[in-house]
């Protein structure tokens, strides 16, 4: 079993170094990459330099990083011929990095205003995209304009759409709107980085005129991070859940020998700095992270602030999971892990004692502990500089993650007062709803096959582009289902398609949170998906389990269907087939909540 | 003539050089141009010179940067800098 590195900003892994990145591109160790990407760079300026450096970042995820660069500034070139080496390369990642050193010179060549200039140039832009992605399945990363240094009004700059400031400014957010109407163009905030490393050190003019360098080698590498962290949230590495220390972490001083008097915490005076992070550690909450406590303290001097304190801004319902005692803190984490049912590599642990933080990366392999600064101003500004929640997805559902994870532990607590399990699973008054893929849920679902490890059977990881298609397909049943209960709705959490082929209906991806096992929601879409079959006058259903790290839980998924295993490699990827006459509908306690119509119009090739 | 500085500016760029060059038993003599070294292209100079003014800090302009012909030059172009710093 692989493990995921461990991201440590103390440890020189984490370095953004230009020649350190160099040094240790050139002595990768191919066995630490689980995994391979190919990624293509596509630019108006120089992009040799991008190559060790992606290649050491990417290694540091476990990723294998195969790079293709496209001939200098034959981004037309390249895109129009449908024989070029960027189509032959078939890249997971097309990265295109648009300078502003070419644009001004387009710009102050500009033929008509500014205002045309814009629309043209983002025009252009949004064409590249589509005619890059009507040749591949690709994920584009488009970088915006770093704003230039030169103000050729002063402040007035702002108030005329004629500057080129202006201009810069539209054509980022025009192409930014752009974007968000294609699910698989993702946007590399160059301005952003550039403006926080200080656009000084950012242009090195020199450079750009005999060698058309984007920028300074000393920012390269954070560019190149840039890329690395939106690359990996598109393969599905988020981070989940943050672990929290309580004692001069979310408030001043230590609630067990201070009091909740003693205890700083306001939001005008002593203890701001601690008032500041708890609301951005709330801010993260409502944007889908679930925020954890982990204590070494009495419970009830833990809980005191969250009930009593009036300046306490993160309050019981933020908390998914609260853990306080006096036991090891690696085994908190580990247990918190454990009921949270998430990776370790998608957890962050906050502590401000050092001794804690070394403790828990020694015995806590996978999981990312950040340094925090001495002074407490500076956690926000420390734990956002490294950029850990970056994503591709954000649907509503989100921000109603901790509500679920609560509920569910209320479920468990009923669960335990009750006779039998099916007394449990009848009392929850469960309701699904099974459907086609359509638009309005098409976010949640690339969402769930990007986050889904466990319980996914073939791991297929389909952009929202790939769902759109499959939605089209009349030879497909691309179906969703989505939970309620008496509790609480969990909203959409499986996914399944189904493939209509001569005389069989494959299944092609089941894959379904971890929130909802053992409910019978899978009882429930094998049952749909033989009904499908059999409304198809298909005799067979046949199914494919391929291994991965995470999935080992779903190796047998199909076996308590009836399905017989007709084929096994040495790797453990097996194919399962089910005669539909043999099968017998399994037993479930939910109620279908719309008789969903869909194989209307599904033709059979 | 080679002073005494020039030694120890001498030691600092051997070891930039082997680094740039990615070969650690990389000798560097006065003489020496970019065809005697293996790898030496308008790439790794800019890396090169990059390199320099880090560790050195100092600035060469890009007139100074393309008149260098060899190693000695560069070591005597950091000697001068170094002299003329505040």
């Amino acid at each position: 079993m692989q493990q995921q590195p461990s991201v440590n900003p103390t440890t020189e892994d984490l370095s953004l170094d230009y020649r350190a990145l160099v040094a240790a591109s050139r002595r990768l160790d191919p066995a630490k990459a689980a995994r391979k990407v190919k990624v293509a760079l596509l630019s108006d300026a120089a992009t040799q330099r991008f190559v060790p450096v992606l290649r050491t970042l990417f290694h540091r995820q476990g990723v294998e990083a195969e790079i293709y660069e496209a001939p200098f500034d034959g981004l037309e070139l390249e895109i129009y011929n449908p024989a070029s080496g960027l189509y032959q390369f078939k890249p997971d990642f097309v990265v295109v990095l648009n300078s502003v050193q070419a644009l001004r010179a387009n710009f102050l060549k500009r033929p008509g205003d500014s205002i045309s200039f814009v629309e043209e140039t983002v025009a252009r832009m949004a064409k590249i995209w589509d005619v890059i992605q009507s040749h591949l399945t690709a994920t584009l990363i488009q970088s915006n304009f770093v704003l230039p240094y030169e103000r050729f009004f002063g402040n007035f700059d702002h108030k005329t759409p004629e500057s080129f400031y202006a201009a810069v400014g539209a054509i980022n957010s025009k192409m930014t709107e752009a974007s968000r109407s294609r699910g698989s163009v993702l946007v590399n905030d160059v301005e952003s980085v550039a403006s926080w490393l200080g656009r000084r050190f950012w242009f090195e003019e020199r450079f750009w005129d005999s060698a058309k360098y984007f920028c300074s080698l000393e920012c390269l590498p954070y560019v190149g991070k840039n890329i690395v962290d939106v690359a990996m949230a598109s393969l599905g590495r988020v981070i989940k859940c943050i672990v929290l220390d309580l004692d001069n972490t979310l408030w001043g001083g230590v609630i067990g020998d201070d009091g909740i008097d003693g205890i700083q915490l306001s939001a005008h005076g002593d203890g701001e700095a601690f008032y500041r992070f708890q609301l951005y550690l709330r801010e993260l909450r409502r944007r889908g992270v679930l925020l954890a406590v982990c204590s070494k303290n009495e419970k009830a001097n833990a809980l005191l602030p969250f009930e009593k304190h009036p300046e306490m801004v993160l309050k019981l319902e933020d908390i998914a999971m609260f853990v306080a005692n006096w036991n090891d803190k690696a085994d908190n984490i580990r247990q918190i892990r454990e009921v949270l049912n998430i990776g370790i590599d998608s957890m962050v642990f906050l502590d401000d004692n050092p001794f804690e933080r070394n403790l828990v990366r020694e015995l806590v392999p996978g999981i990312t502990v950040p340094e925090l600064p001495e002074d407490p101003a500076d956690y926000v500004r420390a734990v956002s500089e490294l950029n850990l929640f970056e994503t591709t997805t954000f649907s509503a559902e989100d921000s109603k993650r901790t509500e679920m994870y609560r509920a569910e532990a209320q479920r468990r607590e009923e669960q335990a007062s009750f006779g039998s399990v099916d007394d449990f699973l009848q009392s929850l008054e469960m309701r699904m709803t099974v459907a086609r893929f359509d638009s309005f849920h098409l976010p949640r679902i690339s969402q769930l096959m990007q986050r889904s490890n466990q319980f996914n059977v073939t791991t297929r990881r389909l952009s929202e582009v790939e769902c759109k298609s499959l939605m089209e397909d009349q030879r497909w049943l691309p179906l969703y289902a989505k939970l309620a209960d008496r509790l609480s709705d969990h909203g959409l959490i499986s996914v399944v398609t189904l493939e209509a082929r001569e005389d069989s209906l494959a299944i092609r991806d089941w894959l379904m949170s971890c929130r909802v096992l053992v409910r019978g929601v899978e009882q429930f879409m094998m049952n749909r998906t033989v009904e499908h079959a059999k409304k198809l006058g298909l005799p067979r259903v046949t199914a494919e389990f391929i291994p991965t790290a995470k999935n080992g839980m779903v190796k047998d998924f199909f076996q308590q269907f009836g399905f017989a295993k007709v084929e096994e490699d040495g790797s453990g990827h097996s194919r399962w087939v089910l005669e539909t006459d043999a099968y017998q509908p399994a037993r479930t306690f939910i109620q279908p909540v719309v008789e969903a119509t869909e194989v209307e119009g599904l033709t059979v090739s | 003539m080679q002073s005494a500085g020039n030694a120890e500016v001498m030691a600092t760029l051997t070891g930039i050089f082997r680094d740039i060059f990615d070969n650690p038993s990389l000798v560097l003599q006065d003489s020496m141009t970019a065809a005697d070294v293996e790898n030496w292209d308008s790439l790794n100079h800019i890396d090169l010179i990059v390199a320099i003014e880090k560790k050195f800090k100092v600035k060469f302009t890009t007139r100074e940067v393309t008149s260098l012909k060899t190693v000695g030059d560069l070591a005597e172009l950091i000697e001068k800098k170094l002299a003329t710093k505040p």
